[in-house]
This record gives C-alpha cells, sequence and structure tokens, in this order.
C-alpha cells in the first residue's frame, strides 16, 4: 500500500509537466521497468529510514533543547547493546539490497541472440550518433528507428573519445569506449518516440549530441528500411547536378550520398535520406529549409567548436539546399 | 646597532607582525590559518563560478556562457572546490588544531609544514594561470581520457591541471606525513590512541587514505603527461591505448578522495555536537573503528564509479556489494551523533547548527548514495544531475556545513573574538534552505535524464521549472556566504574578550589562552582521559573514573 502511494505520488510528481516524462520512471521497456520498480523500492527503504532518523533528530532538538537552571545531563558515554542494533539493522538491510540487485541484473540481462533480432552497430562522434543496420545495409544518424517488441542487439563503438549511449525510457547508459568493443539491447514495448542524449563529457558540444528513438510497427518499420535501401534522389534539372556534383565532390570528403556506404572514418553524417528525419547536427535542431539555410551559412554561430567549417560559394547555394531537402 | 640588537630586532619582524612574518612563518597556527584563508578565497571563487553555471542554466538555451567557457568552468568549479578549498581547509583545520589537541608545541617537522602550504598555493596560482595562458583546464575534475589527449583538448589547459595536481598533490603528501609523525610521536603524556579526540582521529585517517592514494593519481597524471608532451600512447585510444587505465588509476585515488574530503568535517562535527550537549561522545570506540572501517573500505569500492563502462558482471558485484557496505559504518556514525545528543542540554549556537545542519545533509547524500551503488539503479543515474545531487550532499551538506561548524567553534581560539551569534544564525538558515533549493531539484532533474556537464539544454523536457529553482537557490547560498563574510569583518575589528573558554569546551585547545601562545602550553598537560577539561571542571564526574575503571 506504501508502496503504491509512493510510487503514485513520484508519478503524479514527475508527470506534472505536460509533456510526457523522458524518465526510466515512466519505462517504455521491460528493462526500465524493472529498473523502475527496483529504484521505487529501494526509495521507499530509504524514505523509511529518513523519516525515522530525521524525526529522531527533529524530536531531540525540540525535547532537549537546554533551558535555564538545567542541571547537567548525565554522562553516558556509549551502550554495546544499541550499538550492536544499529550496525546489524544496516547490515541486514544492505544485504536485502544486494539480493535485490542481483535479481535485477539478472531479469535484464541481455537475451543470447537469436534468429530475428536486430542488429546494430551505435558508433559515437564527436558531437553526433552513427546508426547502422550491418543486417540490413544501411546506415543513418541521430534517429533510430527500430520495431517494437523485437529485441536490438547493440554493438557500441566509438571514433574518438568515450561516449555514453542512454535513452532513459528504454534502458540504462552504457559507455561507448573507443578501443573496446561493448554491447547493450533493447527491446521496447511501446511505439513512440524516445529522447536520448550523450551522458558522458566528450568536449565542446557535449550538450548537442542528442538523439531519439522511435519504435514503430514492424510494418512502419519496414517501410522505414525499404525507403533508407534506395538509392539517394538522383538530380533531373541542371541546378540539381551542380549541387550534386557539389555533393559528391568537396562535401564526399566527410559526407557520403551512398545509403548503402557504411563507413565510420566519414566525419560527418549519411546523406542520401536526409529529409526523412527530423533534426540534424546531433539532433539539436529542427530539420527545415530555415535551419539548414543558417547552418550552411555558419555552421560555427549554431554550434561552435564542429568539425563543420565550410564556406559554400553564394550562386550554388540555393540549388544545394533545394536538393538537400529533396533527400527524402 | 650591534649585531646582538640587529639579530633580536630581526627575529621581532620575522617572528610577530608584518607580512613577512606570515610569509617567514613555520608556526602551525600561522600556517593553519594562511592554509584556512587561502582556501576560504578560493572557496569564494569556486563559488563564483558556480554561479556563473547556474545563470547560464537558468533557462534553457541561454546564451550567457558559451560551450568552451562553460566547459572551463564547471572544470574549474570541481577541481577548485576539491582540491583548492575542502582539501586545503580540512589541512587549515588539521594544521592549526593537532598539536593544539594532543597537546604538542608544533608540528612534527615545521619547515616542512611551510613547504607544504606554499607549495599548494602557488599549485593553486599556477593552474590559475591558465586562464591567461590560452585557456583553462576543460575535459571535467576527472578528465576521462581520452578526452585528455592533445587531439581533442589542444590547450595548454590540460597540462596546467596535471602540473597543478602534481603540486597540489606532493603539498598534500608532505602535509600527510607530517600529520602522522606527529600524532605518532607528539601526543602529550597520557594521551594513549584511544584518548585521541575524533577530529585527531580523522586527520590520522585521511592522512593514510592521502599517502595511500595519491601515488595512483600521480602515476595517472604523468603517463598523461607523456602522452601529451612526449607522445606516449598510455591512453592514445587511436594508437592502441586504453581510455579505461585512466579510470582505473584516477579512482583509485578518487573514491578515498572523497573520504579524505569528508572524515575531516566528521571530525569537526564528533568535537562540536559533544560540548554543546553537555554529554561526551555516544560511542567513542565505534566511531574510530567506523572511521578505519570506511578508511579500508574506501580503497575497495573505486569500480563503483565505472558501472557504465562495460564490466563484467561479477566485477559490478563485487564492487557493489562492496559500496553497500560502506552504508554501515557511515550509519555508525550517524546515530553515534543523535545517541550523543539524546537526552542532553543542547545549546543551539552557530557551530551547532551547522554540525546539525551536517548530519541532516549527510543522511541525504548516504540514502541517495544507495541508489548509485545498485548497479543497474546505477545506470540510469550515474552522469546525470542525480549524481551532482548526491556529491553535493556528501561535500557541500556533509564537508562545506562541517568546516564552517568547526569556523564558528575555533575562531574564538585562533582570534580571541566570537564570530556574531544572530548573523551566524541567519548565515545558517539562508545557507541550509539554499542548499536544499540548488540540489534537492538536481534529483529530479538526474531521474528526468538530465545528463550532467550540458552547457544548455532545450525546451519541453519539463527540466526549466527546477533549474530556475536551483538558480535562485544559489543565490541564496552566495547571500548567506556574503553575511558570513560580512560576520568575519565586523567581528575582526572589535576589540578581543580572549575568552579561554567560551563555549565550556572538553579538550586541551581551550585550556591555553586565545589566542594560544607560540609556544601552545606553557607546561605540557598530561592526559587521563577523552575529556582532559571536562575532568577538570567536574572532577566529581570526571571520565578517567569511568575510563579507567
Amino acid at each position: 500500500m506504501l508502496r503504491k502511494l509512493v510510487v503514485l505520488a513520484g508519478a503524479t510528481f514527475l508527470l506534472s509537466a505536460c509533456q510526457p516524462s523522458p524518465s526510466f520512471l515512466n519505462p517504455a521497456s521491460s528493462i526500465s521497468g524493472h529498473v523502475a520498480d527496483l529504484y521505487n523500492t529501494i526509495l521507499i527503504m530509504a524514505l523509511v529510514v529518513f523519516v525515522l532518523v530525521e524525526g529522531a533528530l527533529v524530536l531531540i532538538l525540540i525535547r532537549d533543547r537546554h533551558k535555564e537552571g538545567d542541571k547537567l545531563p548525565h554522562q553516558l558515554h556509549g551502550n554495546t547493546n544499541l550499538e550492536i542494533i544499529w550496525t546489524v539493522i544496516p547490515i541486514l538491510l544492505v544485504i536485502a539490497l544486494f539480493v535485490m540487485t542481483v535479481q535485477t541484473v539478472n531479469a535484464i540481462a541481455a537475451p543470447s541472440p537469436k534468429q530475428g533480432d536486430l542488429n546494430l552497430r551505435v558508433v559515437g562522434h564527436r558531437w553526433w550518433w552513427e546508426f547502422d543496420y550491418t543486417d540490413l545495409g544501411i546506415a543513418t544518424a541521430n534517429e533510430l528507428h527500430i520495431p517494437v517488441g523485437t529485441p536490438v542487439q547493440i554493438a557500441l563503438e566509438s571514433v574518438d573519445v568515450i561516449h555514453s549511449f542512454w535513452v532513459p525510457q528504454l534502458s540504462g547508459k552504457t559507455d561507448v569506449v573507443p578501443n573496446q568493443h561493448n554491447t547493450m539491447w533493447l527491446e521496447s514495448d511501446q511505439i513512440g518516440e524516445f529522447l536520448g542524449q550523450c551522458a558522458e563529457f566528450c568536449g565542446t558540444e557535449h550538450a548537442l549530441m542528442r538523439f531519439k528513438v522511435i519504435v514503430e510497427s514492424q510494418a512502419d518499420f519496414d517501410a522505414w528500411v525499404a525507403n533508407q535501401q534506395k538509392p539517394a534522389y538522383q538530380p533531373q534539372t541542371e541546378d540539381e547536378q551542380a549541387a550534386y556534383k557539389e555533393l559528391t565532390g568537396t562535401c564526399a570528403a566527410c559526407h557520403s550520398l551512398d545509403p548503402s556506404e557504411i563507413d565510420t572514418t566519414k566525419v560527418g553524417p549519411n546523406l542520401a535520406h536526409l529529409f526523412s528525419r527530423s533534426t540534424f547536427a546531433g539532433g539539436s535542431f529542427d530539420l527545415n529549409e530555415e535551419n539548414l539555410r543558417s547552418w550552411l551559412k555558419d555552421t560555427q554561430s549554431m554550434k561552435p567548436g564542429n568539425d563543420m567549417e565550410i564556406t559554400i560559394p553564394q550562386q550554388q547555394f540555393d540549388s544545394i539546399v533545394e536538393y538537400l531537402m529533396k533527400l527524402k | 646597532m650591534t649585531a646582538q640588537a640587529q639579530s633580536i630586532s630581526r627575529k621581532q619582524t620575522l617572528g610577530s607582525s608584518g607580512l613577512l612574518s606570515w610569509i617567514m612563518t613555520v608556526d602551525h597556527k600561522r600556517i593553519g590559518i594562511l592554509y584556512l584563508v587561502s582556501a576560504f578565497i578560493f572557496f569564494i571563487i569556486g563559488g563564483l563560478e558556480a554561479l556563473l553555471m547556474r545563470i547560464q542554466l537558468a533557462k534553457p538555451d541561454n546564451t550567457f556562457l558559451g560551450a568552451d567557457t562553460y566547459n572551463q568552468v564547471f572544470t574549474m568549479h570541481g577541481t577548485t572546490m576539491i582540491f583548492l578549498v575542502v582539501m586545503p581547509l580540512a589541512a587549515g583545520f588539521g594544521n592549526y588544531l593537532v598539536p593544539l589537541l594532543i597537546g604538542a608545541r608544533d608540528m612534527a617537522f615545521p619547515k616542512l609544514n611551510a613547504l607544504s602550504y606554499w607549495t599548494y598555493l602557488f599549485g593553486g596560482i599556477f593552474m590559475y594561470s591558465s586562464f591567461v595562458y590560452g585557456g583553462a583546464p576543460n575535459d571535467g575534475w576527472f578528465s576521462y581520457a581520452p578526452l585528455t589527449e592533445k587531439m581533442y583538448s589542444p590547450t595548454h589547459g590540460m597540462d596546467f591541471w596535471v602540473m597543478g595536481i602534481l603540486l597540489l598533490g606532493l603539498a598534500t603528501t608532505i602535509g600527510s606525513i607530517n600529520f602522522i609523525v606527529t600524532i605518532i610521536q607528539l601526543r602529550a603524556p597520557g594521551m594513549s590512541l584511544t584518548k585521541l579526540p575524533l577530529f585527531v582521529w580523522t586527520t590520522f585517517v585521511t592522512s593514510f587514505l592521502a599517502v595511500f592514494s595519491l601515488p595512483s593519481l600521480t602515476t595517472a597524471i604523468l603517463l598523461l603527461l607523456l602522452d601529451r608532451q612526449l607522445g606516449a600512447h598510455f591512453y592514445n585510444t587511436a594508437q592502441g591505448g586504453s581510455a579505461l587505465l585512466w579510470q582505473h588509476l584516477f579512482w583509485f585515488f578518487g573514491h578515498p578522495e572523497v573520504y579524505i574530503l569528508i572524515l575531516p568535517a566528521m571530525g569537526i562535527v564528533s568535537m562540536v555536537i559533544p560540548v554543546f550537549s553537555s554529554k561526551p561522545l555516544f560511542g567513542y570506540a565505534a566511531i574510530v573503528f567506523s572511521t578505519i572501517a570506511i578508511g579500508f573500505l574506501g580503497f575497495t569500492v573505486w569500480a563503483h564509479h565505472m558501472f557504465a563502462t562495460g564490466m563484467p558482471t561479477v566485477s559490478l558485484l563485487f564492487f557493489s556489494a562492496d559500496s553497500f557496505l560502506i552504508g554501515v559504518p557511515t550509519g555508525v556514525k550517524i546515530f553515534a551523533w543523535l545517541g550523543t545528543m539524546w537526552r542532553g542540554k543542547l545549546r543551539f549556537m552557530s557551530p551547532m547548527l551547522f554540525a546539525i545542519g551536517f548530519v541532516a545533509l549527510f543522511l541525504i547524500g548516504g540514502l541517495d548514495g544507495i541508489h548509485l551503488a545498485v548497479v543497474p539503479v546505477d545506470w540510469q543515474i550515474t552522469d546525470s544531475y542525480y549524481v551532482v545531487a548526491h556529491i553535493h550532499y556528501v561535500l557541500f551538506g556533509g564537508a562545506i556545513f562541517g568546516i564552517f561548524s568547526g569556523i564558528y567553534f575555533w575562531f574564538p581560539k585562533m582570534t580571541g573574538r566570537i564570530l556574531n551569534e544572530a548573523l551566524g544564525k541567519w548565515h545558517f538558515w539562508i545557507m541550509f534552505i539554499g542548499m536544499n533549493l540548488v540540489f534537492m531539484p538536481m534529483h529530479v532533474l538526474g531521474l528526468e535524464g538530465m545528463p550532467r556537464r550540458i552547457y544548455t539544454y532545450g525546451p519541453g523536457r519539463g527540466w526549466e521549472i527546477w533549474n530556475y529553482v536551483e538558480t535562485i537557490g544559489a543565490f541564496l547560498i552566495a547571500t548567506s556566504i556574503l553575511i558570513f563574510i560580512v560576520n568575519f569583518f565586523i567581528t575582526i575589528l572589535k576589540a578581543p574578550q580572549n575568552d579561554p573558554d567560551p563555549w565550556d569546551g572538553f579538550t586541551l585547545e581551550w585550556t591555553t589562552s586565545s589566542p594560544p601562545p607560540d609556544y601552545n602550553f606553557a607546561e605540557i598537560p598530561s592526559v587521563r582521559s577523552r575529556r582532559p577539561l571536562w575532568d577538570n571542571k567536574h572532577p566529581d564526574l570526571a571520565d578517567w573514573k569511568k575510563e579507567e575503571a
């Protein structure tokens, strides 16, 4: 009963803001569900201890205040029985906590890989996320599409420094460590969009290394995959030809226009289906014409320190923007 | 002037007053005061850095500080508060008090003591000079590799950080060895280890922690220096180096460091609460053993800072279990402080208010810390604002409240003047409220998915209101510190009362004048119990009768 009340109060508190909470206490997977249960259980234990100890403190402060004319208090140096009790009770509590920890670690451990799992590679770049669907031959960035109810096995790699992959509603963090192969898994039981963000300080724009996970029905996911596997929109007009030339020329040093080119050494994201995404530059800005224009004019004022330092010739600017917007 | 007169006048300038006398001093009390004043100035600097961060985060998409500035500011805030404020404040109290508390005339090595202080001061100034030499360190106070490698941190900031930490570590090592030798060798007759005042015990254990943990940090930063300056590849993952090597070396120091920061404050509180309760410390032996236990356990839990790095399950569970265990001796201490106050005659003067604040807030830091030891929960809340909340309940609610308790308590001993009580109470209450306004909502933000160390955040995630509240709280804390500074100057400009024992104290420092003479005690006291001064005042209720029985 008490537990339900606290959970209810906590949920109301967290959900008091009008948008749905991005917290793991509002879980969208069994992993975060288990962890939320464990968190709440420990929170209740902690609150009981808190109330008892702070209550005793307040009681003492009120009752034992010094008054004029008080005699000296009894000079009590200790009480062995009491001291044993308040050593043993915490020991029992931490044993209980440890048992619960082990149970939850086991409950959320990655299931062994099997047929039908979705295999992914997540690559951390300063400061954006590359998502490679190695089995499906596609690469995208900053927006991770996964089908609902399917286990997703993730290999985590970094091309530079340590990052940390965290989508609270789906799972806890796993660090993305260069020169080390970490893995994690996800399985969402809820269709929706879930926010994530890099959780290990990785330099200047650590704050603008965001992403989201889009959990969709198998059919929607298949449609998305089919679209991503198509080649990029081919130029039709003269303007588009010119833009295409630029994008496969100078820009190709960092960006690919080939959706099947999975190449972690590319400094920037794959652009083949850029406008199938809703955000860009590490999930930091809405992807629309206005933002794209100001980005291409001066990337450094929007996201200082990022690796994209370019000047686009004035006569090509419009055609490049227009072509990019066709890359759906 | 004869040679003799010359030497006397020189002695007077060096020995009694004037700037030079402070620079040349080897007196433990003056070195203690130098430590306290220098560290307090760094505290103000670190606090201003905190205010800059809180202004930047007060609203979403704020542009008050740019990314690069913010990253330097948060790095220097953490580095300052840990290495330039809390450690030297504890060293300041240690220097001033340990000889007085054990009935000695000075530290064992007075000149080393001065060396330790000046190394600390120059280490701090050196690190701050990086702001004018191309940029301060900007990779956080634990500066994870390989972000710290030259290719990712090309300014000289990290080099200043490495050299600065090296100097500060040297200062702490010298100081710690001095404390260990002083406490072993210079105790007054009769003061066995079982009669040591609690603050001396915590300084003793802290010194061992520093001596055994700092080599790991020194190794870590020297390897980094080799990487950065001579092209070695210890942490350079692009050349096959290891990113986690840094983390193991750093946290093997970094976790004992947490206890280096908190144990002296626990010692202070364990001295203050008995005096203002008119009772002996409840369960002296239990507190001493729990301090030693925390010292040992502190060396076995470092990897709980690394739960998300992809460790094998067995290691995860080992470090989790060990971290839980630390809760036990910590709990023993809290119960012992409550037991000390139980049925005492509590006098709520400023030192006592801050000590009670310590107990109340440290408990919260202990309870939210339990969540971080639970591996699956840690995967959610580590590196989020929840951790920032936790460390500040421990290090601000704990260490800083404990240190202020000590400042109010021993200020009359150091200066002969009692700080104004009314201002002291204002200071306490505003700081207490401000502290909770800043750090309690950080728990919520961490649970709501806000990572630490981000210079900006977008609207619409429910983070705005809590960040705004925190900024208000930060300015309340700043107000309370201003009140303290005013109180300091008002008090110091008044004529001294020179009351040797204004609080009705228990221990040896209150038996000598305020401030004490150069030689501390005209006659070295001999000690029969843990509360020698109490025994003098209450011969019929003397502790030694019980302790020797």
